[in-house]
């Protein structure tokens, strides 16, 4: 890479390119976010948005355990869907940055694509395929198993089915690309030195795509912890997860200060989780 | 032996793990092309036969239409703002020290792990309020920025890959012979950066024509593909909509296709 070129915010040309990207992120990320805050000190009554301060909708969710066991059950369910995500993700990663040379672009393709066609419409294909009379049991019925064997529609599992298919991709491209830039010659070196395949593999390769395996879980994680679509499409609404409750209380109750404040906890909790576990890891390391 | 066993073990697990996941991911694409050609109304199986009649039907639907309409409107209008700003932010990104850039890149990189559907309403409230102060509703235009504010930082991170392998000595070159800012830009700078521009253009469209959570949030009575979709699904459903969903698939394969070719020509430069 090049050096960096000097440049003070007189510059035009730091202002003009920087300037928009700035303005755009400050007036409708951080104000808006800021604004979030100062909604929480407010009031609602009669549907409408009462301008008083005072600690009501904080000592209201301190003070209910109903809100914090949504939040520990979506915690849980991100978590899980971390794991499951990143165990998928590492060999199917590790193949198409190290074999399948000659189909790797088509690979590549058929990702991209599965990854950006709508949510909405994947998850349906979802209910589809899992339904009583859907493409699972009809499929498994046809091979001379019991009627309705799949029946896990409408349940946690189903739920977890869909974040793991929606958030898995953010897995495969964060490990492909530090499995893609690590030195293949290290590999190499250890075979040379006898390692086994799965040697190599565990003492090389995975040490070296930690960088990989730690941004794809943080993603998913923070991406997991917001999820509705899945808890409601596929979960069937039965429990909820953090943002199907903030939604409700929006829509549902029409009470935004409590909206607001749960949005700011479930942001809070999941940064704050974030920054424990990479707390934890990297003493871990230190400490080796 | 031994390691040949290994070997031997190790292509087995990735070959079976690379097709595994591609599996996973294409059943409910494949579940809903199947289903958009369901003659009967129900969605369940075994088909009452094979037929075209609710991709006619769609044409008919003018909600359907109405919501493809806006899908396309909205996605073209954040892709040339997400685009614009999000290149410019790349190459101030890559190759500019300044004072603050650490803040400038946590500024438009937080947006990118920001959970959508918390961005949605974190904005929506904001709308609403500068709404009833200025007297507006949401729509369209608020439906916009909120997809340029969440697709701008992605095309950043595309850009920003192209930029690290350009040569600013071809920009001194063009400099040193003439050439003025403007004219180093036109001739220079945008042409060589072009694949990737192009490809996170391309992106970024896909993001915004794809989006639910946000335009759930701030699109107001207002309905695109996706939301029109999810209130259809929610209500209890005829093939109408996997029909919708085959119809979408085809152009997102080609926009994809057409994505890589460019990425691997960025790459060649």
């Amino acid at each position: 890479m090049e050096p960096e070129i000097a440049r003070s915010w007189r510059d035009p040309e730091l202002l003009i390119k920087a300037l928009p990207s700035v303005l755009l992120q400050t007036t409708c990320f951080l104000a808006p976010l800021l604004m979030t805050f100062i909604l929480t000190f407010q009031r609602t009554r009669d549907f409408q948005l009462r301008w008083t301060w005072d600690l009501a909708t904080w000592i209201e969710i301190f003070s209910k355990p109903h809100y914090w066991t949504i939040l520990i059950h979506t915690l849980v369910m991100a978590s899980v869907c971390v794991v499951i995500c990143i165990l998928l993700a590492l060999p199917a990663a590790y193949g198409l940055a190290t074999r399948f040379k000659r189909i790797e672009n088509e690979i590549k393709i058929l990702i991209t694509f599965a990854f950006i066609t709508d949510a909405t419409l994947k998850t349906f294909g979802w209910v589809l395929f899992l339904d009583k009379k859907g493409g699972a049991n009809f499929m498994l019925s046809y091979l001379g198993f019991p009627p309705e064997m799949v029946a896990f529609l409408f349940t946690d599992w189903a739920t977890l089915l869909g974040m793991v298919y929606n958030l898995l991709p953010f897995a495969i491209f964060t490990i492909y690309l530090s499995i893609d830039s690590i030195d293949r010659s290290l590999i190499l070196a250890a075979q040379d030195a006898g390692a086994g395949k799965f040697r190599a593999h565990w003492e090389v390769t995975l040490p070296l795509c930690k960088p990989g395996i730690w941004a794809g879980s943080v993603l998913i994680f923070l991406l997991g912890v917001g999820v509705f679509l899945e808890p409601k499409v596929l979960g069937g609404g039965k429990s909820p997860m953090a943002a199907e409750l903030i939604r409700q209380t929006f829509e549902t109750r029409v009470n935004w200060p409590l909206g607001a404040a749960l949005t700011l906890v479930l942001m809070v909790v999941a940064v704050f989780v974030v920054l424990l576990i990479s707390r934890i890891s990297g003493m871990r390391r230190a400490g080796l | 032996m031994n390691h040949r066993l290994e070997a031997g073990l190790a292509t087995v697990l990735l070959y079976g793990a690379m097709a595994g996941v591609l599996i996973f991911f294409y059943v409910p694409i494949f579940t809903l092309i199947a289903f958009s050609f369901q003659e009967g109304r129900y969605l369940t199986l075994p088909f009452d036969g094979f037929s075209l009649k609710w991709y006619g039907e769609l044409f008919r639907s003018a909600p359907a239409l109405d919501a493809l309409w806006n899908s396309a409107l909205i996605a073209v209008a954040a892709t040339l703002f997400a685009t614009v700003i999000g290149s410019m932010a790349a190459i101030v990104a890559v190759r500019y020290r300044f004072n603050g850039k650490r803040m400038f890149l946590a500024l438009i990189g937080t947006p990118l792990a920001f959970p959508q559907l918390l961005l949605g309403i974190v904005l929506l409230l904001w709308f609403s309020v500068l709404g009833r102060w200025f007297g507006f509703n949401n729509g369209v235009v608020t439906a916009i920025i909120g997809h340029v504010v969440y697709i701008a930082p992605f095309v950043t991170v595309i850009v920003a890959v192209q930029v690290a392998s350009f040569d600013p000595v071809l920009e001194d070159a063009a400099r040193d012979c003439g050439a003025s800012i403007w004219e180093v830009y036109r001739y220079i700078t945008i042409p060589l950066l072009w694949p990737g521009i192009f490809s996170a253009a391309l992106f970024a469209f896909l993001l915004s024509w794809g989006n639910f959570y946000i335009t759930y949030s701030l699109a107001g009575s207002t309905r695109t593909l996706p939301t029109f979709i999810f209130s259809g699904i929610s209500i209890g459903s005829t093939p109408l909509y996997p029909a919708i969903a085959t119809i979408v698939f085809i152009p997102g394969i080609l926009l994809v296709m057409l994505a890589n070719r460019f990425r691997l020509r960025a790459q060649k430069l």
